[in-house]
Formats: structure tokens, C-alpha cells, sequence
């Protein structure tokens, strides 16, 4: 694969997130928090996000790790830190992208340094990071 | 309702805090949820989902979310904000493979945002090793809010 500067990784899409993949989430995690499995939970927080559970931060991620994968292989992604400027809601349409920012071939292997986040069509970035991926 | 705040002192006191640590051996149904929930195809060869980096430190260690949150005297489980998750990767992570979990706090301040409402940031550090080899380390950072949300 020949990668340089500036190109784009071929972007990953989660065409709907999923409530129930969230419930199985939230009981694999141990994660107590309803505004992973409770709608009513969620409406009554002041943030106007109305009667839709909120995605766990780690699969918002993971859709970044998916795209990372498809792009350069199982197993390639070195390191990735992300923040959550805003939240994915279940029944969103979402898509990770991504562009390579730095190429370092200092440590014998060849290392893309890369912009990466997780947008959607009317709230924009939703997760926003970096990440380091072998290639 | 307003929530009592506790001291920053008290906060601040946290870091260095030791989880009892531990290991913790994916299982391939695990892996298979976990991957299904990400919403792609397994990985070959028995490579676990880059996902579990986020509860298998956490349980491995020797604790839980809710452990986490009452720590730091979180108001309620819906009061709990992300800043980052940082995961660095050394080997891939494999099923059936134990591995030996530790975990402390690294950081824990209290500050303000943009908007004058305080909160408490608290960082917790998990490393993996296999075999005394560092696999992997995950670097999760929360924002308690203080009567906020």
C-alpha cells in the first residue's frame, strides 16, 4: 500500500446505531449507567437529546478502529486517542474518517500518524482524535 | 437538586490510588460480542476486538465502572463526562491469552469550565502484560460534574 500525507482513509460507516447493541454493550462493560439502555433517562437530562439512549464512548471509537482496519489491516492500529465533543445517539447515522497527517519510518516500521473522527451529516464531528496505524 | 460537592482535597487525594489488580482471560464468546457490537466481522486468528481495551482493564484490575464513579464521589451515574480514552497498542490483544492487569490514578484536580461550572477531572491508568511483556495500556479520562447535568 502506498500511503502519503494528506491522503484520505477510505471512510467506515454505521448506517443506524443500534439500541440493543448498546444494551449488550452496557451488560459485557458491567456499565450501570441508563443512558446506555434507558430512554426516559436520557430525556430528563437538560440536553434536549430527547427519547434516544447514548452510544457508549468505547463503540464510538471502535467504528474509528474498523475503518483503521479496513484500511490497513487487522491488528494495525499502534495507538488511538479520542474525545467526545458530543454524543452518538442510537438510530444515528455515523461515519469515521480519516486523513494521514505524518509518515515516520524512524523505528523500522512505517508508521502513519492520522486525523481521525467520527461525523454525522447535520451535527458534524461528533468524536475527534488521532491515531497511530502501522502500515 | 442541589448536590453536596466534596472537598477538592479529598479529590486531589486520589491520585496514587492502587487498584488491587489481577488478570483476566478474553473468552472467544466475549470477543464475539463485543466484535458483533462494533458492528463488523471477527478478526483472524483469534484477535481480540481493540473494544475490550476499555472493560477488560477496568474489570481485570480488580474493579468496576460503578467503583470508578463512587471514587470520585460522582453525583450519579449520569453526571459522569468523557475527555479521552487513550489506548496504545503493543501486541494485539488475543483470546484465551490471561492477562496480568495493574491500575492506579494519575491525575485528579478539580477545575472550571468555559461556563464557570466545576468539575472534577480524574485520570486512571490500566497496563496489560503477557508473560511480563507491556501489551497493552489504556488511559481513560473522566469529568466528574459537580451539579452540572
Amino acid at each position: 500500500m502506498s500511503v502519503q500525507v494528506g491522503d484520505a482513509i477510505p471512510p467506515w460507516t454505521m448506517a443506524s446505531v443500534s439500541a440493543e447493541r448498546m444494551r449488550t454493550m452496557a451488560a459485557l462493560l458491567r456499565d450501570p449507567n441508563p443512558l446506555h439502555w434507558d430512554r426516559d433517562a436520557v430525556a430528563a437530562l437538560p440536553l434536549g437529546l430527547g427519547r434516544r439512549t447514548i452510544n457508549q464512548g468505547p463503540l464510538g471509537l471502535a467504528y474509528i478502529i474498523n475503518m483503521l482496519h479496513s484500511w490497513s489491516g487487522a491488528g494495525s492500529v499502534r495507538r488511538i486517542k479520542m474525545q467526545f465533543p458530543q454524543v452518538v445517539l442510537d438510530d444515528d447515522c455515523v461515519i469515521a474518517k480519516g486523513i494521514v497527517r505524518h509518515i515516520d519510518d524512524s523505528s523500522g516500521t512505517l508508521l502513519a500518524e492520522c486525523d481521525v473522527w467520527l461525523e454525522h451529516a447535520k451535527r458534524g464531528k461528533l468524536l475527534l482524535g488521532s491515531a497511530t496505524v502501522a502500515l | 437538586m442541589s448536590h453536596p460537592i466534596p472537598p477538592a482535597e479529598q479529590i486531589a487525594a486520589l491520585v496514587g490510588h492502587r487498584f488491587p489488580g489481577g488478570q483476566y482471560c478474553i473468552e472467544h464468546w466475549e470477543n464475539v460480542l463485543l466484535t458483533g457490537c462494533t458492528g463488523t466481522e471477527l478478526l483472524p486468528d483469534g484477535m481480540v476486538h481493540p473494544v475490550a481495551l476499555f472493560h477488560v482493564p477496568i474489570l481485570g484490575s480488580g474493579t468496576s465502572i460503578a467503583e470508578m464513579f463512587a471514587l470520585g464521589q460522582a453525583e450519579s451515574d449520569l453526571s459522569i463526562l468523557i475527555e479521552s480514552y487513550d489506548w496504545e497498542m503493543f501486541a494485539p490483544l488475543q483470546e484465551q491469552i490471561c492477562y496480568d492487569i495493574s491500575a492506579a490514578i494519575t491525575a485528579a484536580d478539580r477545575r472550571s469550565n468555559d461556563a464557570g461550572n466545576l468539575y472534577d477531572r480524574i485520570q486512571f491508568c490500566f497496563e496489560m502484560h503477557s508473560q511480563g511483556e507491556l501489551c497493552a495500556r489504556s488511559t481513560i479520562t473522566w469529568h466528574y460534574t459537580r451539579n452540572t447535568l
